[in-house]
């Protein structure tokens, strides 16, 4: 049989270990959200050039740049924590887990600030 | 014993282990993705840029193994999550079929996607033989 589990007990959430386990989920479903628009949107490819283009110069706006920084920051935190997870599961990390976490966090911090240069550099303010 | 083997089979074990396999893989392939589009294209966004890109077998190869790898991951963690809090035999069955019809469409339309536009011309060719 199944035992319930209830949605949210608080009372683990003085754990680092807890939070990286609910962040990691709601991430991880933002991300399949955005994945299946992905693959969606970028059908349009097969449409041409011209209607591809214009769906382009839509997403090229600042509120789209600024979305996908927001998804490069999700990603990163999903990653990182996932390679925490697998060096957890394969290669005895629970006995350092905690600073694992932190050391992962902060490279995927200095790699999110680079990408959103990158990301915000290509933002078409006139458009 | 043999009991037990076949509840052990029924645990996750298996996707549990391919969850990881595949994140590995997925890491690689993500950051791959994301240096060759999100990164650098967009300043002129350009079909031409996306498909001259696209014309690489080794390329479309890699895009179709991230494709795969991606939805699988994807879908598979939001089963893990039904998992935990759906316990109804009804809702289980109803959420699974909706995953293998989103992941299946999904999967049609992203392959449908790649062979297009890798085959461009031979698509022209297939209209002028419709029409």
């Amino acid at each position: 049989m199944y035992k319930r589990t209830k949605f949210f007990d608080l009372s683990y959430y003085k754990f680092i270990g807890s939070w990286a386990w609910i962040l990691h989920r709601l991430a991880g479903l933002a991300l399949i959200f955005y994945l299946c628009l992905h693959i969606w949107v970028i059908n349009t490819l097969t449409l041409g050039p011209d209607k591809f283009n214009q769906v382009m110069t839509f997403l090229g706006s600042p509120l789209f740049k600024f979305l996908e920084v927001g998804l490069w920051g999700v990603i990163l935190f999903h990653a990182f924590n996932g390679v925490r997870i697998v060096i957890v599961d394969f290669f005895k990390g629970s006995l350092f887990h905690k600073k694992l976490f932190v050391i992962l966090v902060a490279i995927a911090v200095v790699l999110w600030a680079i990408g959103s240069y990158l990301l915000l550099s290509h933002i078409q303010w006139a458009g | 014993m043999k009991k037990n083997f076949k509840e052990t089979s029924k645990t996750g074990a298996i996707a549990w282990l391919l969850q990881r396999i595949s994140a590995v893989v997925l890491f690689v392939l993500l950051m791959f993705h994301f240096f060759t589009y999100h990164f650098i294209t967009s300043t002129t966004p350009g079909w031409e840029k996306v498909v001259s890109k696209m014309q690489s077998p080794w390329f479309n190869l890699l895009q179709f193994l991230f494709l795969i790898t991606a939805l699988y991951h994807g879908l598979n963690g939001v089963w893990m999550v039904v998992e935990d809090y759906i316990h109804s035999k009804f809702w289980r069955i109803f959420v699974f079929g909706l995953i293998l019809f989103v992941g299946s469409s999904l999967l049609f339309i992203g392959t449908a996607t790649i062979l297009k536009i890798s085959n461009l011309e031979l698509m022209e060719l297939v209209k002028g033989v419709s029409k």
